[in-house]
């Protein structure tokens, strides 16, 4: 078996994937079905990117693709003519913009943030809302949904909030889920970042 | 001119018709002129829970098509005279009205009434966006549960996108013992997580499902605990500072308990 991979990865414009130049198709379908089935939940709805390198796949392989990213409920799109498609992967530096949103509200279920940069909440982030952004994300109140900062691939972005009770934390390509035992309340803020291949949580010293 | 309130909740069967009824009828107990307007579509139920059904000719519908004028698709309650249902049509799909009809609507009835009192749909579709339409204020209804209160989460948000801003939070169905076991969200759970004023608490009361089934709402009922809970609301709403029922009593214990330190997880 040849040590390549398809890479899947999330960024702000979804997830792309990319195939390499000498892959086997076959392999590449079963490749994407494993590494897609094991994040299910985590993928689902985002848009789909491919990158074929500089492989030119025949329209019938196009098509199998589409089918097997179908399966998992997600769908190929095209990316724009005057965007170039979004790098499988990318070089993890910190080029993120440092633009930050400020926003002055509660977050509320079904909502959905996403930002090229920072994002500030004055307010909470409740359970099924989202922050989806390239920096860090401050909540300055309770954080109880889904975060996830550095999505272009910073792995150096992190996660605060005053009370940081996720369903989930993304920082780059790293996931974490809340146990599904209750835990107990935070009792001040607290920091999330990537520390040895892992997200770790820490209580927030000045 | 009158105020519109539209009673929603995104989840279905939380109790929002029951609501509509009980607080309509309260403030006409107290002398306020109402209107309810059922605006489930397809799914009425308004005019039962009234006891009115029997009297429906025409209903929102016609008026919004211009088969009949308001004033006659206008049923007056059996107990007020100053009490009026303008009922939903039954045979028809909620996309039969718009939501510029129904603005349009509810404008022309707060000319007339105190209050106009809008039954919402479950769901966040056409037929919500419909009810929330013209309306002043939101009462979002609840029960203790987590699906329940994410729901309630989502249509805060929904409201505030359309500039319906500060909605009141009723939380229904509170069942006093399973607060006590610590088996059911407690009122400040819930206002925790959606961070809206609290307009009353009502428990989970048989005397609900027999005054719904003779079409006479409990609030009538000067004996029933979940009538006075809504007799409170209604005071509530007409400006009044009345302290909320003492269903979670057993809580406040509890908290005590955790405020000085003995006793885990609230
Ligand atoms: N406090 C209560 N105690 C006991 N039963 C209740 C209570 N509130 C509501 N119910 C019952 O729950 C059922 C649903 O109530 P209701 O029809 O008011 O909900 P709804 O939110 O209007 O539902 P839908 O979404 O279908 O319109 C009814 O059978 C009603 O009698
Ligand atoms: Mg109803």
């Amino acid at each position: 078996m040849s040590k390549e991979a398809c890479i899947i990865k999330g960024n702000k414009h979804g997830l792309s994937i990319s195939i390499p130049r000498e892959m086997d198709f076959a392999e590449v379908l079963s490749q994407l079905r494993t590494r897609l089935a094991s994040a299910q939940e985590f993928f689902a709805g985002a848009a789909v990117y491919v990158s074929a390198a500089d492989r030119d796949l025949e329209p019938e392989e196009k098509q199998q693709l589409a089918k097997t990213v179908e399966e998992f409920g997600l769908s190929i799109t095209e990316p724009e003519a005057d965007e170039a498609p979004a790098p499988a992967v990318e070089s993890g530096k910190d080029e993120f913009k440092e633009d930050t949103l400020l926003l002055r509200r509660t977050i509320r279920s079904g909502q959905k943030i996403r930002y090229d940069g920072n994002v500030v909440v004055l307010g909470d982030v409740n359970p099924g809302a989202e922050i989806i952004c390239s920096g860090d994300i401050l909540v300055l109140g309770s954080l109880r949904g889904v975060a996830h900062a550095g999505c272009t691939g910073n792995v150096n972005a992190s996660v605060f909030a005053f009370r940081l009770e996720p369903t989930q934390l993304r920082i780059a390509n790293y996931i974490s889920r809340s146990p599904d035992e209750k835990l107990p309340k935070p009792l001040g803020p607290e920091l999330a970042r990537v520390c040895d291949n892992v997200i770790q949580i820490t209580a927030y010293q000045s | 001119m009158g105020k519109s309130i539209v009673i929603t909740s995104g989840k279905g069967g939380v109790g929002k018709t029951t609501t509509t009824a009980n607080i309509g009828t309260g403030l006409a107990q107290i002398g306020r002129k109402v209107c309810l307007v059922d605006a489930d579509i397809g799914l009425r139920n308004l005019d039962v829970v009234m006891g009115l059904e029997n009297r429906i000719v025409y209903d929102l519908i016609d008026v919004v098509e211009g088969h009949c004028r308001v004033r006659s698709a206008l049923i007056k309650d059996k107990r007020f005279d100053n009490l009026f249902l303008l009922p939903a049509a039954q045979t028809r799909e909620k996309d039969a009205v718009n939501p510029e009809q129904m603005e349009k609507l509810i404008t022309e009835l707060k000319q007339e009434f105190d209050y106009v009192l809008v039954d919402c749909p479950a769901g966040i579709e056409q037929g919500f966006k419909n009810a929330i339409a013209g309306a002043d204020l939101a009462i979002i209804v609840t029960t203790p549960e987590v699906s329940a209160v994410r729901d309630a989460d989502r249509i805060i948000g929904l409201l505030e996108a359309d500039e319906l801003f500060e909605p009141q939070l009723i939380v229904n169905r509170i069942r006093p013992d399973m607060i006590r076991r610590g088996d059911m969200m407690t009122t400040d759970d819930m206002i925790d997580i959606l961070a809206i004023k609290l307009l009353g608490i009502v428990p989970d009361d048989e005397s609900i499902i027999v005054s719904t089934n003779k079409g006479e709402p409990a609030v009538l009922d000067k004996k029933s605990v979940s009538g006075q809970a809504f007799r409170n609301i209604v005071r509530r709403l007409e400006g009044a500072s009345v302290p909320f029922l003492a269903l979670e009593e057993e809580n406040m214990v509890k908290r005590l308990m955790r405020f000085i330190g003995i006793g885990g997880k609230s």
